[in-house]
């Protein structure tokens, strides 16, 4: 047996991983020197976890162009900031009767509350289409509005094909809508100004590209928006009432916060402010058109998603003839020491677009800290496992 | 020494959370303004919180700097010795029911 190489992370996607230095920097220090009651308690070290939360809040806000940082509420991931605005909009703004449209590639964090909406809360669902390239149709939404459409959900980036929805059209044509941004993969790598693109909520999450721990995301809530919280309790404001502060943040973030979660997420997205979206966006790209172009060479290999030379994030879904996709994984981390994530990445909607349900895809997703080697390591993987 | 900040008499001024103390600790602090967090003090609120404790004769710029960053004031005390606090502004701080 020859020595097993080193291992190999491309399931970016799913968590990137390493993170920055800085990070676990982060995340040590606030366990190891502060306490972790932020707003609490008015002594020093839960001062000092108030005043990471902040500057975490502040460094998100900058990112997303978001004008005011109050308008920015923490959840311990993008599939509970999901919840907290679909749930939330419910018996607020969206009522028994009324029209959602979202698209053909949402996450299930998406689709299982608008399901259970739809059948408990009678609203009614659209979805937009995707083209044969996996791309939303940003061009069929005129037709799918009415009336009563309160609201659009849209995913910015598919966890799927790697895809890039123009969200900034579907903003421009919302009309009295209010618009709601999955941002899950795109947050830390695409551009998004809340402004210019009229999101009225983005959910993101820390543990992807923005480079944070698990257990760490948050949304954005436009302005004068207010959601019903899914939970209730302790803000250390306000401590006199019983009633619930009607205020941001503290409105959407009752009970202590994951301070040491938080603090990385913090570090994290000074990293990515740092170092550029752009040069993070081009490095993540670079390495993506080497592999795809690797992957045209390989007859054997259905490679699903936007063209060549379109815009993308760089997750690939591949199939590769008549090799089932839980083996190709299973091979490429027991063989390779290469981590990728094979199925239907919780986005069944995606896979039957594709025609890909309910098999799935591999998917490979590389990350900022990927390089061309392990790109080339991965080609070579898949093309001994294609031919045997 | 009943305040660190060096001119008195001081002004108090409470805010419904404390992310609104840090983002006016970080006006204050832009803005050049002797300012100083501290615990809420007791006569006058019974809240667990902070507040930001800033000179007197500051009063109406840093008014003017946290409108200006649409935050919202709970309470504003001028303040002249340890104990001795009296109210210039208070908010109506019934906290309304999420509507």
């Amino acid at each position: 047996m020859p020595p097993t190489p080193a291992p190999i992370y491309a399931d970016n996607a799913a968590t990137s991983f390493p993170k920055p230095r800085e990070v676990l920097d982060a995340v040590a220090s606030v366990l190891d020197k502060v306490s972790l009651s932020p707003g609490r308690s008015a002594h020093r070290y839960s001062l000092e976890c108030s005043r990471i939360i902040f500057n975490a809040r502040e460094a998100l806000a900058q990112l997303f162009n978001c004008p005011d940082s109050s308008r920015i509420a923490f959840t311990c991931n993008v599939t509970e900031a999901l919840n907290v605005g679909i749930f939330g909009l419910a018996g607020m703004k969206l009522y028994p009767g009324d029209h959602v449209i979202t698209t053909a590639l949402e996450h299930n964090s998406v689709m299982r509350p608008l399901r259970y909406l739809e059948k408990t809360a009678d609203i009614s669902i659209s979805i937009l289409p995707v083209s044969g390239e996996g791309e939303v149709m940003v061009s069929e939404l005129p037709r799918l509005m009415r009336d009563n459409t309160r609201l659009i959900v849209a995913n910015h980036v598919s966890n799927v094909t790697g895809a890039v929805a123009d969200i900034e059209a579907i903003g421009r044509q919302k009309g009295a809508a209010l618009f709601m941004v999955d941002a899950a993969q795109s947050a830390g790598v695409f551009p998004i100004d809340v402004v210019r693109m009229n999101i009225d909520m983005l959910a993101f999450t820390g543990h992807k590209s923005l480079l944070g721990p698990t257990g760490s995301g948050g949304f954005y809530l436009r302005h004068g928006l207010a959601l019903r919280p899914l939970k209730m309790g302790g803000t250390g404001s306000n401590s006199e009432t019983e009633i619930q502060p009607d205020f941001m943040p503290d409105l959407y973030e009752a009970g202590t916060p994951n301070t040491v979660g938080i603090a990385g997420l913090g570090a994290g997205v000074g990293f990515v402010s740092r170092t550029g979206l752009a040069v993070i966006r081009e490095h993540e790209q670079r390495l993506c058109r080497l592999f795809l172009e690797g992957l045209a060479r390989m007859k054997e290999i259905t490679v699903y998603g936007p063209a060549q030379g379109k815009e993308r994030a760089a997750v690939i879904s591949l199939r590769v003839k008549g090799k089932s996709e839980s083996e190709i994984a299973q091979r490429l981390d027991r063989d390779f020491n290469i981590m990728v994530r094979a199925g239907l990445h919780c986005a069944p909607g995606a896979h039957r677009t594709m025609g890909t349900f309910a098999d799935g895809t591999v998917r490979f997703s590389f990350g900022f800290f990927n390089t061309e080697g392990d790109v080339a390591a991965c080609l070579a993987a898949l093309e001994i496992i294609s031919r045997n | 020494m009943w305040s660190p900040v060096k001119q008195t008499p001081t002004c108090v001024v409470i805010l419904f959370s404390i992310h609104y103390v840090l983002k006016a600790e970080k006006l204050l602090k832009r803005n050049g303004i002797s300012h100083d967090v501290i615990p809420v003090p007791r006569e006058i609120s019974s809240d667990c919180g902070m507040a930001v404790e800033f000179p007197y004769l500051e009063q109406e710029r840093v008014v003017g700097l946290l409108s200006s960053a649409d935050i919202r004031i709970a309470g504003l005390y001028r303040r002249d010795g340890k104990d001795s606090f009296q109210p210039l502004f208070l908010d109506n701080i019934t906290a309304n029911a999420v509507n």
